[in-house]
């Protein structure tokens, strides 16, 4: 069930009233529990048996975990969930993509071998309910909270429906702790529930699916053999398109999410914080996607000694923790090339900021100066060349949209018409002004500065053009990561 | 600012929601805006879903356009008693959707395909390959939304997401574009409404309106104008195509199936240049030599070669009545396929 569905606002009507009917705690979190089975399963079925599986290994696992003294049980114990956990990621998520990466090495020593190609569906949001359930064997293991005690709570942990298919990726302690004692929303967090899922619903049904989904699609959608031929003017505005529809789709899913749960009384942590506004990389990955940079901080970038070690050490588990991060994102070289150059983009910046300090200063600064302002659309402009790996499915065709984009194609056609390029510029420009004005602030502190005409005109004018679009149940692009 | 005043903000925008929302039904009603559907995959999808009923009670149609225009599914139903399912596509080939089901075993019926040249051997095979796999994979929770989304079609006129939404909307504004884009043309909105049978329809408005009519001639010449050049292939190309439908024919009429088809009328200019670009002896002649299959082609039938097209290419739906009902009586008495209201042969 994708939440800009039909199917999702009779549901979601459902267990708003289920939810605040007199039942005790323990039925309400069971029908939260159901509904949130319900809503994974409006997908396939079938998939829902992985998520036991995944469920009910991590609770024993983690509880045993939390209370083995034996050191070495205990490290076996960990190998167990790791083993579990990423071995099922690994053969839904890379089987095809190990296979013929294998197949691929094994022709090229001269071992000729041709395996029929697996047939394997990805079963919606493994990425992120596999993180889910990791960080929290994981957390048993060092014992940085305390098991949880009851299965009802923690299937809800990794089950709860506004979180489960494309996050934001919860800790243990960011939601179990919410599940302990009754929540149910007050009228401020319901109002603010509303207001942040209208605006998600707005984000990803207007501007993602409606207005920059045709021209991103349509620029790389173009064959190899094509690619040679694209004007610069429509590769940049198939590369805009593309950067404002995966910034709206998932940045929208997120707080659609958020203020889901919070009409539920659950608070989600934020995901996305004006991303299109970071001054540096290190920036952006504290705005972009921020539950999974964390999660990849704590849980890979540390573990590999972060920056304990000295500077080369450094250097190399920044750039592993961005490389694996890439294919997190998805099974193939491109996602990984992704990684690999927002790991390149890292390693510069520190190198000039270790020597001048002044990359931090800017960061740091609330003050908004001309200099972060040119920082940030460098920042913009280098993350764009990023995404034409993320989106182009090929390195052909990577290499000539990059080509296209510089000129360096002679004999070009164009593909947009007048009317996409004037609507993809106009939204990428608003949207970098909003990020930039919003940079330090967040939605609902600015919802409660304004007037309340003003509001109410602002959620009116989002909402009409969310229904004037017409646009509805289109899945979302992180459901395939 | 206090709870109360986002309280008071929410208020608002429930009201201006409301107004606008209510004040644009209104207005459409008014301007004699009757309902329509989303054609997308979805819908189709619904419709697919429906081929395996014993071909005694089911037909199925695919083709472009002008099937979806020509059979009045009323009619049929009432005449033969039997359930059409229109899996016609507007704008493509019906290849895709002839393969598709070919390779369905558990489909068994009876199979009506338009046999208009532009679909069959030049038409865009993509989008109906995007319908058949959204049908392979659609999910409970879509099929779930397809039924509340088609309760809201029917009750507002303004959920037309091919005419009124935002998409739509900017797609009217015309602003002039680069030289050598191609636009998609913006058909009248009177001439392309779509019913919950998927037949499209002209309204009556647009049958009466020369204004109308001339607007989508135009689009038809700058069609044939900007893909002149692709409308050609060589005799070695359309018997390859041939092959692959006899093929695909040929493993449907294995499992029990018939497989019929049908050249639907045009007129004027499109009459002229379709006899020219698609000689019948090259195309439908071979079309049914090399297939083997049985065929009606409306210039065999006095009955139904008179009918003019106001737009030239597809029928008024007063015609599509008259076309649909002579085309069941050759059908049953020439072509000796039985109806469940029919009397046997």
């Amino acid at each position: 069930m994708v939440f800009n569905s039909y199917t999702f606002i009779v549901f979601f009507i459902i267990i708003l009233i289920l939810h605040n009917l007199p039942f005790s705690w323990k039925v309400k979190k069971i029908n939260l529990l159901l509904a949130s089975y319900i809503f994974y399963a409006a997908w396939n079925p079938p998939f829902i048996l992985l998520l036991w599986l995944s469920t009910v290994v991590d609770f024993f696992v983690g509880r045993a975990l939390y209370t083995q003294q034996n050191v070495y049980k205990k490290r076996l114990l960990l190998v167990i969930s790791l083993i579990g956990n990423l071995g099922m990621l690994c053969f839904f998520k890379y089987g095809s993509f190990l296979l013929e990466n294998f197949t691929l090495l094994l022709n090229a020593i001269g071992v000729h071998f041709h395996p029929a190609k697996p047939d394997i569906i990805l079963p919606a949001g493994i990425s992120f309910y596999t993180f889910t359930t990791l960080c929290y064997t994981i957390d048993m293991y060092h014992k940085k909270s305390k098991s949880v005690k009851n299965m009802l709570d923690f299937s809800l942990f990794v089950t709860f429906f506004p979180h489960l298919v494309a996050g934001p990726i919860v800790r243990p302690l960011q939601l179990v702790p919410q599940f302990e004692t009754e929540h149910s929303a007050t009228g401020k967090q319901m109002l603010d529930g509303l207001l942040l899922l209208s605006l998600g619903l707005f984000m990803k049904v207007v501007l993602a699916d409606s207005m920059l989904a045709a021209p991103a699609n349509a620029m790389f959608g173009i064959s190899e053999v094509d690619a040679p031929f694209l004007a610069a003017l429509d590769a940049w505005t198939g590369v805009l398109a593309f950067c404002g529809q995966i910034f709206f789709d998932f940045a929208g899913y997120s707080t659609c999410a958020i203020g889901v749960a919070l009409c539920l009384g659950f608070v989600l942590p934020q995901n996305f914080n004006y991303p299109y506004a970071s001054i540096g990389f290190s920036d952006f990955w504290r705005r972009w996607h921020i539950t999974l940079s964390a999660w990849l901080r704590d849980y890979l970038y540390i573990p590999l000694g972060g920056n304990r070690n000295g500077k080369i050490k450094t250097y190399i588990n920044i750039m592993l923790t961005m490389l694996i991060g890439g294919l997190w994102h998805g099974a193939n070289w491109t996602f990984v090339v992704w990684g690999g150059l927002h790991g390149f983009y890292l390693w510069v910046e520190k190198f000039v900021d270790d020597k001048t300090g002044k990359i931090s200063a800017l960061t740091s600064s609330s003050k908004k100066t001309i200099t972060g302002f040119s920082y940030a659309l460098f920042t913009f402009f280098l993350v764009n060349i990023t995404w034409v790996f993320f989106r182009a499915g090929s390195f052909v065709k990577a290499s000539e949209i990059l080509k296209s984009m510089f000129g360096l194609h002679k004999t070009v056609y164009p593909i947009f018409t007048s009317i996409d390029i004037i609507k993809v510029v106009t939204i990428i420009m608003v949207m970098l002004t909003v990020h930039w004005i919003m940079r330090n602030k967040s939605v609902l502190e600015v919802a409660y500065k304004i007037s309340w005409w003003r509001l109410g005109t602002l959620w009116a004018i989002m909402l009409l053009l969310l229904i004037w679009s017409q646009e509805s149940s289109s899945g979302f692009i992180y459901f395939q990561f | 600012m206090p709870t109360s005043n986002i309280s008071k903000a929410l208020l608002l925008m429930i009201a201006l929601v409301s107004i606008a929302v209510v004040s644009w039904e209104l207005y459409l009603r008014k301007s004699s805006v009757t309902i329509a559907y989303d054609d997308g995959p979805p819908f189709w999808s619904y419709k697919r879903a429906l081929v395996y009923q014993p071909k005694e009670k089911a037909t199925v149609f695919t083709g472009t356009s002008r099937m979806s225009y020509d059979l009045d599914i009323e009619t049929w139903k009432k005449i033969t008693g039997g359930e059409p399912i229109q899996l016609a596509i507007v704008a493509t080939s019906p290849l895709t959707v002839l393969d598709n089901l070919a390779a369905d075993k558990n489909f068994k019926g009876n199979l009506i395909i338009d046999a208009m040249e532009e679909g069959l051997f030049f038409g865009d095979g993509n989008i109906p390959q995007q319908y058949i796999n959204f049908y392979n994979g659609v999910t409970p929770a879509q099929k779930a939304s397809f039924q509340i989304n088609h309760l809201a079609e029917s009750a507002f006129v303004f959920l037309d997401k091919d005419n009124f939404s935002l998409s739509a909307e900017l797609s009217k504004l015309q602003i002039p574009s680069r030289q050598g884009v191609w636009t998609p043309p913006v058909f009248p909105m009177e001439f392309t409404r779509a019913n919950f049978d998927r037949q499209h329809f002209m309204t009556s408005k647009f049958a009466a309106d020369t204004g109308l009519q001339n607007k989508v001639r135009t689009i038809w010449n700058i069609h044939h104008n900007f893909f002149r050049d692709i409308l050609r292939i060589d005799d070695h190309t359309s018997d390859s195509i041939m092959h692959f439908i006899k093929t695909a024919v040929g493993k449907i009429r294995a499992r029990g199936g018939e497989v019929l088809f049908v050249k639907l009328p045009s007129s004027g200019a499109y009459l002229i240049g379709e006899t020219r670009d698609f000689p019948r002896e090259k195309y439908w002649n071979r079309l049914l030599e090399i297939t083997g299959c049985p065929g009606i082609h409306f210039m065999d039938y006095p009955a139904i070669n008179h009918f003019n097209c106001p737009e030239w290419s597809h029928l008024s739906q007063p015609d599509a009545v008259v076309f649909t009902k002579e085309f069941i009586r050759i059908l049953h008495e020439e072509k000796k396929w039985s109806f469940p209201e029919l009397p046997v042969n």
